[in-house]
């Protein structure tokens, strides 16, 4: 098949870059991200403009779109540098919500889709592995959760989580209100653009319809969701990529040293010619691993692939434009940092090199 | 979808380092793609690979060894035509089945040779061709007959191809060529060279060259092997003494052969290198095999974790270079404008071919050097010999120090150092 985006792929993509240029700018006010000086506002737009609901079908109020569309949003969002619950509230919780097709998820997804709603996602223990075996902390149907969640990003802003817990049936999925007595958070600051959270249940009590989806079912359900959360977050570091490339080049082309600009050595140009491989040959993985899942074609591996390279070519390119920049890219001030700690993020949310190396060893058949 | 407002739809275009804000390529194979696979692959069946003896060495591109029977059977088939012009005897068959044809041989580590370069060469006769050429050279092209080296290097001009200096004079209906070629590719082993000759002195370097295709047995050739680093023969110099050829074998116009040249570079690259991404899927599953057999310090090499990482890095790498490559076909299919994207490809496919050898080199340990010549060689020796041809792969066809300038100022738009 012949893969070219759409009008309506195209218009997506343009009013994107439109929108996050002019609200979300790469040169972030002191005092931290947009979207958390004023999350009500941001947030409410970006529910406005259909992409918090693109994953949602017409009839609950959503855009109707596939996980091609999210790749391409979520590579502008990238691009942007924005940092925000997109990826775990609008595409993995809301795909888990929708799958249990209750009356009370269909309207929570609804509330999401218009930007109402946020959803953070607690499944990382102390292990850091994104296994089921993983799963410690405890949670029973008519009991309670009890234990906690790691590295939970944006739960502060979050109106529910989804939790995953381990109970006599195996592992299952809760989605609770975030401030449902016995929920604390603790801050675990982070060099990395997230803001994550120690996430303690002391004692929250479960009724049968916190449960999401099956009782003892919820890794089964969780894996595909999680798939979605790894393409997206593989084209926000394209993103990423894409637009430490396009700045570097700017500079190189601008900054003039012995007489010269700098991207005229070809020390420089051919450092720029890396950035571009890794950008351009990351983008074609991560858009045919999408293709697949949209088509409903097994792409377990495809993802592994696409999160494994674009993770590994991305990060290299904010490391080597660090050396392109110079001394001004280890400013504050200066956006490449935020855009390479963007990329560390992504890198290791959804599955680390570690986890999708592992998914793609079995895949070509190591024993 | 949704369709927000928007005020400029083209404005995605705007920017010149965005070179890939859409991709245009084969994501997924149709029926009749998936049923020429395996047409192919039967044909593999009926022809199986190892049954061919080689009359010209592999040199590592995933191109196989030369073997002249093999590219017959090939032409038999109808394969080395299907895509031309059906008034050239072709059946304007997509250029997709062409990359499935390459991809399928190269998983095979079919000795297909020289292929794409005859293919290419036969693109430009049927496109550009003196009668001559396209009513007796091109049908035997399309029969697997005739194959070619390339004649453009010199003793004096790598990189600085201009410097050149043989020269073809005109003498009535005939060119005399005269000066010294080398670094071509299976010379020796191949019929027809293409010689890249200045006709005329002119202020610019570039103007005044010709491409002339040269018959091997013509008189006043020598053609000399030159052993490379593996100890076997791939390269060869030519000497040319006054050879003399009919004007008629005048390979695009007079005088502007390096602007034919350079304008069928970059899918010269992609022809050249298309193969590499399924030849380096063939090495890495027999690595995988290798490791899945073998224990080392009591256990499995393949339950090493640092061989289990190291392959599925290199497994994603080659995919990403594969669908690079699928990416760049696409564009020379749909007519797009190819302005450094197969230089970028070139020099990833050659340099993740190395960085793959090297990690095999690793993964073999101390049999890792032994040539296929001692019992004791695992994988019969194709690691150490891939190792050693990789080495050059990224000098040939364009040094990857060349390429990643023309990334930069072609690509990117970045200022030419001079």
């Amino acid at each position: 098949m012949d893969f070219r985006p759409t009008d309506g792929q195209r218009l997506l993509q343009t009013a994107a870059r439109d929108f996050l240029a002019r609200h979300c700018p790469l040169e972030a006010p002191p005092g931290g991200e947009p979207l958390h000086q004023d999350r009500g506002a941001l947030w409410s737009k970006l529910g406005e403009l259909g992409w918090t609901g693109l994953l949602v079908p017409g009839d609950l109020g959503g855009s109707d779109g596939t996980i091609l569309d999210v790749v391409l949003l979520a590579e502008e969002m990238g691009r942007a540098g924005l940092v925000s619950p997109y990826v775990a509230s609008a595409v993995v919780a809301t795909s888990l919500l929708l799958g249990s097709g209750t009356t009370a998820r269909k309207r929570a997804v609804a509330d999401m889709a218009l930007g109402r709603r946020i959803c953070a996602l607690a499944v990382l223990e102390d292990s850091g592995e994104l296994e089921p075996g993983a799963m410690a902390l405890r949670g029973e149907i008519g009991g309670a959760l009890d234990g906690k969640k790691l590295l939970v990003a944006d739960a502060d802003l979050a109106d529910d989580l989804i939790v995953a817990a381990r109970g006599s049936a195996g592992v299952t999925l809760f989605h609770v209100e975030r401030t449902r007595p016995g929920i604390a958070l603790l801050p675990m600051p982070s060099m990395a653009g997230e803001r994550l959270f120690e996430v303690t249940f002391d004692n929250v009590s479960l009724s049968g319809r916190d449960v999401l989806g099956k009782e003892g079912a919820g890794w089964d359900a969780l894996d595909p969701a999680l798939r979605l959360g790894a393409l997206a977050k593989s084209a926000e570091m394209v993103g990423a990529a894409q637009r430490i490339l396009d700045l570097a080049v700017e500079y190189a082309k601008t900054r003039v040293q012995s007489g010269r600009p700098i991207g005229a050595f070809q020390a420089i140009q051919h450092a720029c010619a890396d950035l571009a491989r890794g950008v351009e040959s990351a983008r074609p993985l991560v858009l045919h691993a999408a293709w697949k899942a949209q088509e409903g074609l097994p792409c377990e591996t495809d993802v592994a692939l696409a999160k494994s390279y674009a993770g590994d070519a991305c990060l290299a390119v904010a490391r080597k434009a660090h050396q392109v920049f110079g001394a001004i890219g280890y400013c504050d001030e200066h956006p490449l940092h935020r855009l390479h700690k963007q990329i560390i993020a992504a890198r290791l949310a959804y599955g680390d090199t570690r986890h999708h190396a592992e998914t793609i060893a079995r895949a070509i058949g190591l024993a | 979808m949704i369709a927000p407002a928007v005020k400029d739809a083209t404005a995605l275009d705007k920017g010149r380092t965005e070179m890939l804000t859409f991709v245009t390529m084969h994501l997924g194979l149709s029926a009749d793609e998936t049923a020429f696979a395996e047409e192919v692959r039967a044909f593999l069946r009926r022809h199986p690979p190892d049954t061919f003896p080689p009359d010209g060495m592999d040199a590592g591109y995933g191109s196989g060894a030369v073997s002249r029977a093999f590219l017959r059977a090939l032409g038999a088939e109808g394969y080395l035509r299907m895509a031309w012009p059906r008034r050239f005897g072709g059946e304007e068959r997509p250029m997709v089945l062409k990359l499935i044809l390459l991809e399928e041989l190269a998983l095979a580590g079919a000795p297909f040779g020289p292929l794409s370069g005859a293919d290419q060469t036969a693109e430009v006769i049927i496109r550009d061709g003196t009668p001559y050429l396209q009513s007796e050279v091109l049908p035997r092209i399309g029969r697997g007959e005739v194959t070619f080296w390339q004649g453009f290097s010199e003793p004096g001009a790598g990189s600085d191809l201009l410097s050149l200096t043989t020269e073809a004079r005109r003498d009535g209906d005939e060119y005399v060529i005269r000066g010294h070629k080398i670094w071509s590719s299976h010379a020796g082993v191949a019929d027809y060279g293409l010689v890249l000759a200045r006709t005329s002195r002119e202020a610019r370097r570039s103007r005044g060259l010709t491409m002339l295709v040269v018959a091997n047995d013509t008189p006043g050739m020598d053609i000399r092997p030159i052993r490379s680093l593996t100890g076997e023969v791939y390269h060869y110099e030519v000497f040319l003494d006054d050879v003399r050829v009919p004007a008629d074998r005048m390979l695009g116009r007079e005088g502007e052969g390096f602007q034919a040249l350079l304008a069928g570079l970059d899918t010269d690259r992609f022809w050249g290198r298309f193969y590499k991404a399924p030849a380096l899927t063939r090495l890495l599953r027999q690595l995988v095999e290798y490791a899945n057999a073998t224990t080392r310090g009591g256990a499995l090499l393949a339950r090493d974790a640092a061989v289990r990482r190291g392959l599925a890095a290199l497994a994603a790498e080659i995919e990403a270079l594969r669908l690079l490559f699928y990416r760049v076909g696409a564009m020379i299919e749909t007519g797009e404008p190819v302005r450094h994207e197969s230089a970028l490809a070139k020099v990833m496919a050659d340099e993740l071919g190395q960085k793959l050898t090297a990690f095999a080199m690793d993964l073999l340990g101390p049999f890792a050097p032994l040539t296929e010549a001692s019992r004791w060689a695992p994988l019969r020796g194709i690691v150490q010999h891939a190792y050693l041809t990789s080495l050059g792969h990224t000098i040939a066809g364009g040094t990857s120090e060349i390429l990643r300038t023309t990334v930069a100022t072609r690509g990117l738009g970045l200022p030419s150092e001079r």
